[in-house]
């Protein structure tokens, strides 16, 4: 059911490899079912093995699917012209290690035809862009991490392409890395770009994600915003000084209150009145409340859940 | 196979092709088109990254060193002194390239699947026969700068050996550098062939197996004559195997004139034709199963 906004739909997709050893084949995609839309940032999340990275190489025609089909701007994944539209970053960078980032970038937009001066252009562009000007004839051999994996974001935008698909982008990075890379990330959504994105670096996955779809042994076993995964808060949290021993005995008698410490208050999830009742007994004894907050689930936790409900 | 029936099915085959080529143009000619700026490309970054391999250098010149050191056999009669700088050169010219040929060609695929480098180029707008050819033509510009280096390196031996000698009394150096040219040439499309086979192998196998295929290619397609007697003496499995290797495998001595080039005794023109054309439609073939097998290869 394509509508004008997907970019991307993946129905049924299987992969099944099989060899003399397993007859039977490991599935490494499961009946893949997954949606993208225009502008939305969508994040493929899961361990190693879940199958992430099958499906991508099936996306780009790298592999080929054993059964189930999927299609990028409504076309089918074989039509050539669809890879006119898209940029693909590789885990790892993997490109040619005796040139430059310049020399690399010209090679990658001629493949899309582009004239020399239209090269000339589009190669000082992107080196500005990832911030590679002042390192644009260091081979890629010399390089460091951080600035191979732009270069490779670089050659991934040569086509200016309106999907952007990539595998695990700040692998291998230092922090600084990560977080340049993240900023890079969140340039292209606000150029808006679609990005399909698979990571290991949830926080990251977190900072930048519309959606996430968590895949596990080929199957995706959850999908949808962090809020919709988080579900509702569990609890509400009441942070709070100078809290007396009686007011605390007079909390803990609230059938709502899971637990009282010295400096925080937890209840379960609960309506307006019964967190009223436990803010008026602490300012009635004397407390000093400092912040209130239903904490949601970080992306870690809501992963680990999804996976541990899986596994059992 | 007599040479009469051998013209007529060559000659009926290549009708046949080009007029399947015609009838079916429309078919093909656009996708064509839109290949050569994508096998341009590929083909250009191939040969940059040859050139910065030392290898080529090395090679290039070791053979250098021998044909230059082959002009210091003073002992010999000017005339044998051609004749070995003939032979030896382009014998050297010939064995230094297919080795480099073989190195060149099976590492020309496996090795970007290996390093997954092919990744990031299969994800753009390129055909994966674009790929194959674009490393192809790679291949055989790299071999091409090497054979013209070192034959004009030998030519040069020739031509300053000449005007050395030509003032001793009773020499006859004369070297026929038409014919080495020739001879030359004709080893660069006995290259030619036997990468186009190589790359053939190499969308099927892994770097290690497509080196000792080449090799073991390199010496049945250089002995093909003595594979033909050995054939007509052998029986049952044997016989099979020989005559499989004989029919599937390039004459490679086909494309070997080193003998007229350093005897000078003239080229057998139809010979040197009748090799060149069966070697474009061999190759051909096999670039086109080369494509089609690396197209349903999961890289």
């Amino acid at each position: 059911m394509a509508s004008a906004d997907v970019v991307l739909q993946i129905e049924g997709l299987t992969k099944i490899y099989r060899s003399l050893f397993t007859p039977a084949g490991v599935r490494a995609v499961d009946n893949l079912n997954l949606t993208v839309r225009q502008g939305e940032t969508y994040s493929i999340v899961g361990p190693n093995g879940s199958g992430k990275t099958t499906t991508l190489k099936i996306l780009l025609g790298l592999i080929f699917p054993t059964a189930g089909s999927a299609s990028i701007f409504g076309k089918s994944i074989a039509d050539l012209s669809v890879r006119e539209r898209i940029g693909f970053l590789p885990e790892d960078a993997y490109l040619y290690d005796c040139f430059s980032g310049e020399e690399l970038l010209d090679f990658y937009a001629g493949l899309f035809g582009y004239s020399k001066a239209r090269r000339r252009e589009l190669v000082d562009e992107l080196l500005t862009l990832v911030g590679m000007q002042a390192n644009r004839k260091v081979p890629f051999r010399e390089c460091s991490k951080g600035m191979r994996q732009r270069i490779a974001l670089a050659q991934a935008l040569v086509n200016d392409p309106e999907l952007l698909i990539l595998d695990e982008p700040t692998s291998g990075l230092d922090p600084a890395g990560r977080h340049q890379m993240t900023l890079l990330i969140q340039e292209m959504k606000k150029r808006g770009k679609t990005i399909l994105l698979c990571s290991h670096f949830l926080a990251e996955v977190e900072e930048v994600c519309d959606r996430v779809g968590i895949m596990y042994r080929g199957r995706l076993v959850a999908e949808g915003t962090i809020e919709e995964l988080a579900g509702e808060p569990e609890e509400t949290v009441v942070t709070v000084t100078d809290l007396s021993p009686e007011t605390a005995q007079r909390l803990s008698a609230l059938p709502a209150v899971k637990e009282v410490a010295a400096d925080v208050v937890r209840l379960d999830h609960v309506g307006e009145k019964d967190l009223w009742q436990a803010l008026e007994i602490i300012h009635d004894g004397g407390g000093e409340i400092v912040e209130v907050s239903r904490p949601r689930p970080s992306l870690q936790d809501i992963f680990v859940k999804a996976i541990r409900e899986e596994v059992e | 196979m007599n040479p009469v029936v051998t013209k007529v099915i060559l000659t009926v085959g290549v009708a046949l092709i080009v007029a399947a080529a015609v009838v079916t143009r429309r078919a093909w000619l656009p996708a064509i088109w839109h290949a050569i700026p994508s096998v341009w490309r590929i083909a250009k970054i191939t040969v940059a990254e040859a050139r910065r391999r030392r290898v080529l250098q090395a090679v290039i010149a070791l053979v250098i060193l021998i044909i230059v050191s082959m002009t210091f056999f003073s002992y010999l009669s000017p005339q044998e002194q051609a004749r070995m700088l003939i032979n030896g050169g382009l014998s050297a010219i010939t064995v230094f390239g297919i080795m480099l040929a073989i190195f060149v060609a099976a590492f020309l695929i496996p090795n970007e699947v290996e390093s997954r480098t092919v990744y990031a180029i299969l994800a753009k707008p390129v055909r994966r026969f674009e790929f194959v050819l674009g490393k192809y033509l790679g291949a055989l510009i790299v071999l091409a700068a090497v054979v013209a280096i070192m034959t004009v390196v030998l030519v040069g031996v020739l031509v300053v050996q000449d005007h050395l000698v030509e003032d001793l009394p009773d020499s006859v150096f004369n070297p026929n550098i038409a014919q080495v040219v020739f001879a030359s040439a004709m080893s660069y499309c006995a290259l030619a062939v036997l990468t186009a086979l190589i790359v053939l192998i190499s969308t099927v196998s892994s770097t290690t197996m497509t080196v000792i295929s080449a090799f073991i290619i390199w010496v049945v397609g250089s002995m093909q004559s003595q594979i033909h007697d050995l054939a007509e003496k052998a029986t049952g499995a044997a016989k099979l195997l020989l005559l499989v290797m004989y029919h599937l495998i390039p004459h490679l001595e086909n494309f070997d004139f080193r003998f007229q080039a350093s005897y000078f005794v003239p080229i057998p023109v139809p010979a040197a034709i009748s090799a060149v054309i069966s070697g474009i439609l061999y190759t051909g073939v096999v670039l086109i199963v080369a494509s089609v097998f690396f197209n349903d290869r999961q890289v």
